[in-house]
């Protein structure tokens, strides 16, 4: 269980100003879960996102995962990132190798696991590749493998997807389900993309433009395994997609007539 | 079949050289002076210092005065520029000292440092070890600075801890920088250690050359410039084919256009 119990971030920009990036979040994210946090660009997502890996440290307040308090990062967080920050010196293998061999596993079982999870994110043949030489889709796909390797609780992930061009988001958005659906980590994802948050999450925080605060948090009440090409029939799901657009919409509506 | 075309590109460098010496050659034979001799004397000159016992172990003394002031100044630059470009209190701390240092030539330094070591092996080395130290200081701080943050929290996420992390990410990711800085060190070695042994006149491969100028040996002052430039850019060719080696992974932004390999 991720507890997030009343977080502020201030910035200090260039002078003597301040800039409240997130004002007194407050949420709980249960085991297995699969959570988006949804708002406009500049909203601090990204940042509460940092918070909770322990990469920031809050202005105020307090985060905890099962119940111990966050004081900076360790591998039961593992971070996804949209930039990837693959290690380019490193092959595919050494990079998905990286973790286990870090926290003593022997190099040949970390090598034995790297491959299987190579193999699981579709980049079989590729083990050898320098991450110069994939395309986005490819480097997203072993930025993930790289993170699974050393088994974290929770996944953070930070708008992966972001990056990429919409057919190979699509591919990764159903892989990374399935993905999921085999051991159901628990998953903080960070999107901008209202779709993407429907089809990934069992609950979806929308927040607000600067200060970032929570607006609102919608459950997501779809049965899964979920089939993309199903789903965009569903008028469950495209009534998820229109309600939450509302919502963002009034967000911005409230930044133009405070 | 190798085409014309590449065949002419692959062989513009040696004709650039001998059109250069041709030159050379046309020019001396015109002016006619003792001071300027022609490339062919000149090139004479050159097997005969090469098998002279006493030059041999002047140029090799040289050598080893320039390796030992680029290890050590590569040695302690790296370390030192990767901490400036990590933490803002260590860069404050140098910063000003080596924006004191770099413009100032450091054979100037040479008069002070030979009046406190004398005018043997350490001195010279000293100035090599400073001629070294700046550009790699610089490339390496440059290099260390532009390391992604996302790398350094994934690694941090792995468990590595902030020495660790030194060591296996900011020193392999700013490696394509640092290895610039160390291929201009590598030359601004050889121009050192060559002005060191200018100024003081003892032993060296730049000693040999101006006591041929003294005694008026212009063939002899010729053949040691060719000499000095063929290990110039033999250096840096090995260096070059070194640092492809090393940073085989690294984007290709950081390809040098300029290389003689």
């Amino acid at each position: 269980m991720i507890e997030i119990s009343g977080v502020s971030q201030v910035f200090q920009t260039s002078g003597r100003q301040s800039h409240l990036a997130l004002s007194n979040i407050s949420l709980t994210i249960q085991d297995g879960a699969f959570v988006s946090i949804l708002g406009p660009s500049g909203c601090g997502k990204s940042t509460l996102l940092y918070i909770v890996g322990g990469f920031v440290a809050p202005s105020q307040g307090t985060t905890r995962v099962k119940g111990k308090a966050i004081t900076g990062p360790g591998p039961d967080r593992g971070p996804v990132f949209q930039e990837f920050a693959l290690f380019p010196w490193k092959s595919v293998l050494g990079n998905v190798m990286y973790g286990p061999r870090q926290q003593g596993v022997s190099s040949a079982e970390a090598e034995a696991q790297s491959r299987q999870l190579i193999e699981m994110v579709g980049l079989k043949g590729f083990e050898h590749f320098y991450p110069k030489e994939l395309s986005g889709g490819m480097k997203q796909r072993v930025a993930l493998a790289r993170t699974l390797a050393y088994h974290p609780a929770v996944l953070l992930m930070d708008e992966p997807f972001g990056a990429l061009d919409a057919h190979t988001r699509t591919r990764l958005q159903n892989d990374l389900l399935n993905i999921w659906e085999r051991d159901r980590k628990t998953v903080l994802f960070v999107t901008h993309s209202v779709e993407e948050a429907v089809f990934l999450s069992d609950k979806v925080v929308v927040m607000t433009r600067s200060p970032g605060r929570i607006k609102r948090i919608i459950d997501i009440d779809l049965p899964r395994p979920r089939r993309r090409a199903e789903l965009l029939l569903d008028p469950h799901y495209q009534k998820y997609v229109v309600d939450i657009e509302g919502m963002i919409d009034d967000t911005s509506e409230d930044e133009l007539h405070p | 079949m190798m085409s014309w075309r590449t065949l002419v590109s692959r062989l513009a460098p040696l004709l650039a050289c001998l059109g250069l010496l041709g030159i050379w050659q046309i020019g001396a034979l015109i002016l006619d002076t003792d001071s300027f001799p022609t490339a062919i004397d000149a090139l004479r000159a050159v097997p005969s210092i090469l098998t002279d016992k006493e030059s041999l172990i002047n140029i090799l003394a040289s050598l080893r005065r320039m390796a030992i002031g680029f290890g050590v100044g590569v040695g302690l630059s790296i370390p030192l520029g990767l901490m400036m470009g990590r933490s803002r209190a260590v860069a404050s701390f140098f910063n000003p000292l080596l924006m004191i240092t770099y413009p100032v030539p450091k054979a100037a330094l040479m008069p002070i440092i030979m009046l406190w070591l004398g005018v043997g092996d350490l001195a010279k080395t000293l100035v090599i070890f400073l001629g070294v130290s700046l550009p790699v200081v610089f490339h390496s701080f440059q290099g260390a600075r532009a390391v992604e943050e996302k790398m350094l929290w994934s690694g941090a996420a792995m468990g590595l801890s902030a020495g660790q992390r030194m060591l296996r990410i900011v020193l392999p990711s700013a490696l394509p920088e640092i290895l610039i800085g160390c291929r201009t060190g590598l030359v601004l070695a050889l121009i050192t250690m060559i002005t060191s042994e200018m100024i003081a006149r003892q032993s060296g491969a730049g000693n040999i050359l101006f006591n041929a100028l003294d005694m008026g040996q212009y063939d002899t002052v010729f053949a040691m410039i060719i000499i000095v430039g063929a290990m110039g850019i033999g250096l840096d060719a090995a260096f070059e084919q070194l640092r492809k080696r090393l940073v085989r992974w690294s984007e290709p932004r950081f390809d040098l256009p300029l290389s003689f390999s």
